[in-house]
């Protein structure tokens, strides 16, 4: 399995300030082959959109553990739009109840990993929206 | 706000994407338009070991140059970090450190990997500065790997190179003396607020005293403590002189030539790598000497394959 050439934006959107599972996953992704970028704590949907779009990522994953992710989720969507990086994919992760699911794939987002999930499992996941 | 709007980022964002991840044959095949004149960006390369604080340097920096060239095209900051040799990937960490600056409109900051670099620097760097350039910026920070005592290839990328170094670093001071010690045009001490950084200080001012010219720029030593604001002015204003001096006294057409220089050596370096691991054969041979013919000789081969190319531009892949 390789994300070999990816470019992956982690982001923690929001007001919760535990990233310790973004990081898990960030450093996955890096053993994975992927270039990967942090934003840090507490980052509006605009700065997330932004910082999107300077690196040039092929995917932005959202960690969230606030339970606003339907809200930061369209709004992070809404200011890529603006910035024309609509074909950006997002992904979610997090504390996500199961009932959100469909919600959220419908609001546009590639999939959603919650913590419950195997890593390994994320990974091929992540790969296969990527390829 | 023209050259940096929502459009231009994203359009500045793919460029780079595609540039840094060319293959030899593909950067060189590329249309590169005309090099950019020296001085009409200024580059500004900051380089020194892991954890000096560069990145956190350049994020007090950046405030202050862009309070200058806000008018004037704005500041973009390329930061490159290490690739793991191996996975391939690579945590891309300098951003983070740029919190305070990372929303100001005429700035952009951009991430890269070093690739199969290994000389604190990544894959096509000098194309990836010229289309930074050709986007109109007035300035751009480059901060490389961070480095050890012999990656000198920064020198020939920046105007001005200033060094991060930090209080007690002695031994490591010695150890650089005859590297990339010489090469700088500022040094800062960071985290002067530590003990022994009025030590440190007077040491580089020795070596650097030491190794000055007749009629050469004398690189400043400058202590920068976190809580002291004065201490990025004093920073802000060696730059601001350094580049003026060059663009007085320093000749365009040279700069051109080492510019010229370190991009066709980086090509090749990296073309016999491409050579190698396409062509594990080419290792096989009974003696070093007959590897070495070989790989040269596959090497010259190469200008069938870039004419084929021109005619026929790839699209991503070699």
């Amino acid at each position: 399995m390789s994300l070999k050439g990816k470019r992956i934006l982690i982001a923690k959107p929001g007001l919760d300030g535990h990233d310790v599972g973004a990081k898990v996953i960030a450093l996955a992704l890096r053993d994975a082959g992927a270039d990967v970028i942090y934003t840090g704590l507490r980052k509006s949907s605009e700065y997330i959109a932004k910082v999107a779009v300077d690196e040039d990522v092929d995917v932005v994953g959202l960690s969230m553990l606030s339970g606003s992710h339907m809200e930061l989720v369209n709004e992070t969507m809404r200011c890529l739009e603006a910035y024309d990086a609509g074909d950006i994919k997002v992904f979610v992760g997090g504390t996500i109840p199961e009932k959100d699911r469909e919600a959220l794939l419908k609001a546009g987002v590639c999939g959603v990993y919650t913590s419950e999930m195997p890593l390994e499992e994320v990974l091929s996941a992540i790969e296969r929206q990527l390829s | 706000m023209t050259r940096l709007d929502p459009i231009a980022r994203r359009a500045l964002g793919r460029t780079l994407s595609r540039l840094a991840t060319a293959s030899v044959a593909e950067s060189v095949s590329q249309d590169p338009g005309p090099a950019p004149m020296p001085f009409e960006t200024a580059r500004i390369g900051f380089t020194g070991a892991p954890g000096a604080g560069k990145s956190t340097l350049i994020s007090r920096l950046a405030k202050r140059r862009l309070a200058v060239c806000r008018e004037r095209g704005g500041v973009a900051v390329i930061g490159i970090d290490p690739t793991s040799p191996l996975s391939g990937g690579s945590i891309l960490g300098d951003r983070i450190r740029m919190d305070n600056v990372a929303n100001e409109s005429d700035l952009y900051i951009r991430s890269l990997s070093s690739r199969a670099s290994h000389d604190g620097l990544t894959d096509n760097i000098a194309d990836l500065l010229n289309a930074v350039e050709s986007y109109g910026f007035r300035e751009i920070l480059l901060e490389t790997v961070g480095v050890g005592q012999a990656e000198h290839a920064v020198r020939h990328a920046v105007d001005t190179l200033v060094m991060v170094l930090q209080p007690n670093a002695g031994d490591a001071i010695q150890a650089m003396k005859s590297g990339i010690l010489e090469l700088a045009d500022i040094y800062v001490i960071n985290k002067a607020d530590l003990t022994g950084a009025a030590r440190t200080a007077a040491e580089v001012r020795g070596i650097v005293q030491h190794h000055r010219g007749e009629g050469k720029w004398l690189p400043p030593v400058i202590k920068v403590a976190r809580d002291r604001p004065e201490d990025i002015t004093a920073l802000d204003n060696a730059v601001s002189d350094h580049l003026d001096w060059s663009s007085r006294w320093r000749d365009s057409a040279e700069i051109l030539r080492l510019r010229r220089r370190y991009h066709v050596q980086s090509l090749i370096a990296r073309r016999v790598l491409e050579v190698l691991s396409d062509r594990p054969e080419l290792l096989e041979e009974v003696s070093v000497r007959d590897s070495y013919l070989r790989t040269v000789q596959a090497l010259t081969k190469d200008r069938h394959l870039l004419s084929e190319t021109r005619e026929n531009p790839p699209d991503g892949k070699k």
